[in-house]
């Protein structure tokens, strides 16, 4: 379907890097959204308006935006196989972007018939980016562990684009379907399959490598995956608290073989990227745990820890690692050398970073737990300052590679 | 990592962990603000082998077959890193050799850790499982026998 253009694995930088610097905008965008409605979160019960205007950029404009950056870039090594079409790379960004940005927009003006458009435009791309990630996969030699967990999110990819399309069919022309149903099922095929599986498939690899640690035993890795397709299949048809103690099972599985993972690490200092990445860990253990008891706490409360404290925390913790060590690699050259990958990571502004986002996170769960508004207005404003931490971390991280050609030597050692 | 099925990815895979294992402990001593004579001298001669034999083969045998595959860039950022470890290599052995406890050695020391264990990473993900691809039998015994001479 798409013609060769690519012969390589390592795509140019500017590819991943708009995907990323995408993911850092609408992170303040879906913050900025929120802050002034915050107050409303804790009596949000669904619909139309400002509050759920700030899902779709903080769930396709960073979560999905980041994913594909990051799996254009990284499945390609565990592949074998380059992304030959740059132009389709360029082209997903170019429909993705404009779609979310369209759908968000029409969901605050309580415009449901403009937001066909930018579903359009959405569905369009991950189409798109379906077809690439297909074409990579059909192609694939090694690492078997992250293709089958590819071929499994690119399944729940699919499903969740027909049901999303669905809801907003219903929403436009108002055909009779069982909306409930169809939200739960597209809400476990985005969050749990989609995102979670590409994150599972790549932790197997990507966690020990930077860790430099063994990765867990591949009989281990597809007995998770196993039980994790069973229990998104489970609850995707309605079944949620048996599908969310399948995927509990599954989820503490991942966690442990992971740790164990880790815990065999030669490398003395984790990072505190990895506080994220653990703190992550503990969000989907206790996401999965409230699906299985029937919500206690409320479905806010299960919210928070399913998309800011699980997806988000996982991908930024990840994220803060990947940025710098792709912008070594792309600042390499003959004539100003290889940077240091820890004078690309400004270890005070993380810090700052790390703080505020789990603040935010404790906060708007407190204020699930409370339903108290200033609870939740405090917990917004934290995760505002928190994206802005980020964004300046990322244009750091371009600043320095633009004026590269002095790597000085670390007074500490980088963290793994 | 997966397991490599040729003879000279595992060989080549057996010398990145035994540089990793070593430079791990030189980096936790290091900042832990100690200074290790013996593990600095272990540390230094491995890094000499590791520059004359172990980039040597990757050079000539290895990176123009990443390149003719249409891996060039991978092998052009390798040889790129191959130069900064050996500028810093050479630094910090003849700072060791002058002075066992210059004040230098440990962020010297620091630098050529997080340069060899993220050159070691990018190799053990591109290029090792890129060599199970392009090597046949009896080019990997040729170079496996080669990378032991």
């Amino acid at each position: 379907m798409f013609g060769n253009v690519s012969r390589s694995r390592l795509l140019p930088m500017s590819l991943p890097f708009r995907y990323f610097g995408a993911a850092v905008a609408f992170q303040l965008a879906a913050w900025g959204v929120l802050l002034p409605f915050s107050a409303e979160l804790t009596s949000f019960r669904g619909g139309l308006g400002p509050v759920f205007a700030a899902v779709p950029p903080l769930t396709l404009g960073v979560l999905a935006m980041t994913a594909i950056g990051a799996t254009l870039q990284l499945l390609p090594v565990a592949t074998r196989q380059p992304v030959r079409a740059l132009w389709a790379v360029k082209l997903v960004w170019w429909a993705l972007v404009p779609g979310i940005l369209a759908f968000a927009a029409a969901a605050a003006a309580y415009r449901p018939d403009l937001m066909g458009p930018g579903a359009v435009l959405v569905v369009a791309a991950l189409a798109g980016y379906a077809v690439l990630l297909w074409k990579n996969l059909a192609g694939a030699r090694g690492m078997r562990v992250v293709v089958m967990h590819g071929w499994a999110a690119l399944a729940c990819l699919a499903a969740l684009a027909a049901t999303g399309l669905a809801l907003v069919v219903r929403y436009e022309h108002g055909i009779a379907l069982d909306h409930g149903a169809f939200r739960s099922a597209h809400l476990v095929l985005a969050a749990y399959g989609f995102m979670g599986l590409l994150a599972a498939g790549l932790s197997s690899f990507l966690l020990p490598m930077l860790a430099v640690a063994p990765p867990p035993a591949p009989r281990v890795s597809f007995g998770v995956l196993a039980a994790a397709v069973a229990a998104i299949v489970v609850a995707s048809v309605g079944f949620t608290a048996p599908g969310a103690l399948l995927g509990l099972a599954a989820a503490t599985a991942h966690v442990a073989a992971l740790e164990r993972s880790l815990r065999a690490r030669l490398r003395p200092l984790p990072g505190p990227a990895f506080l994220l990445i653990r703190v992550s860990w503990a969000c989907l253990l206790g996401s999965l745990a409230l699906a299985a008891l029937g919500f206690p706490g409320g479905t806010l409360l299960f919210a928070v820890l399913l998309v800011p404290g699980w997806l988000l925390t996982f991908l930024l913790g990840v994220m803060q690692r990947i940025v710098p060590f792709l912008a070594s690699v792309h600042a390499s050259s003959t004539a100003r050398g290889t940077p240091l990958i820890s004078a690309l990571t400004p270890v005070r502004l993380l810090a700052l970073h790390h703080v505020l986002h789990l603040g935010a996170l404790a906060l708007l769960a407190g204020a699930a737990l409370s339903g108290e508004p200033l609870v939740a207005r405090i917990g917004a404003a934290a995760g505002f300052a928190a994206a802005a931490a980020y964004a300046a971390f990322f244009a750091y991280v371009l600043l320095k590679v633009r004026s590269h050609g002095n790597a000085y030597p670390p007074s500490q050692p980088a963290p793994a | 990592m997966e397991t490599h099925t040729r003879q000279v990815s595992r060989r080549l895979h057996e010398e990145h962990q035994a540089t990793l294992a070593l430079w791990a402990r030189l980096e936790a001593s290091l900042a832990a603000g100690k200074a290790d004579g013996a593990l600095m001298r272990a540390a230094a001669a491995s890094l000499a082998d590791e520059i004359e034999r172990h980039f040597a083969f990757e050079e000539t045998e290895l990176f123009p077959r990443l390149a003719a595959a249409g891996e060039g860039d991978i092998a052009e950022l390798l040889i790129e890193e191959h130069e900064a470890i050996r500028a810093a290599g050479r630094r910090f052995i003849a700072v060791l050799k002058q002075n066992p406890v210059n004040p230098n050695l440990k962020s010297q020391g620091l630098e050529l850790a997080e340069r060899l264990v993220s050159h070691v990473q990018k190799e053990e993900m591109s290029m090792l499982p890129a060599l199970d691809d392009l090597l046949d039998d009896e080019t990997d015994e040729a170079l496996a026998a080669r990378l032991l001479t």
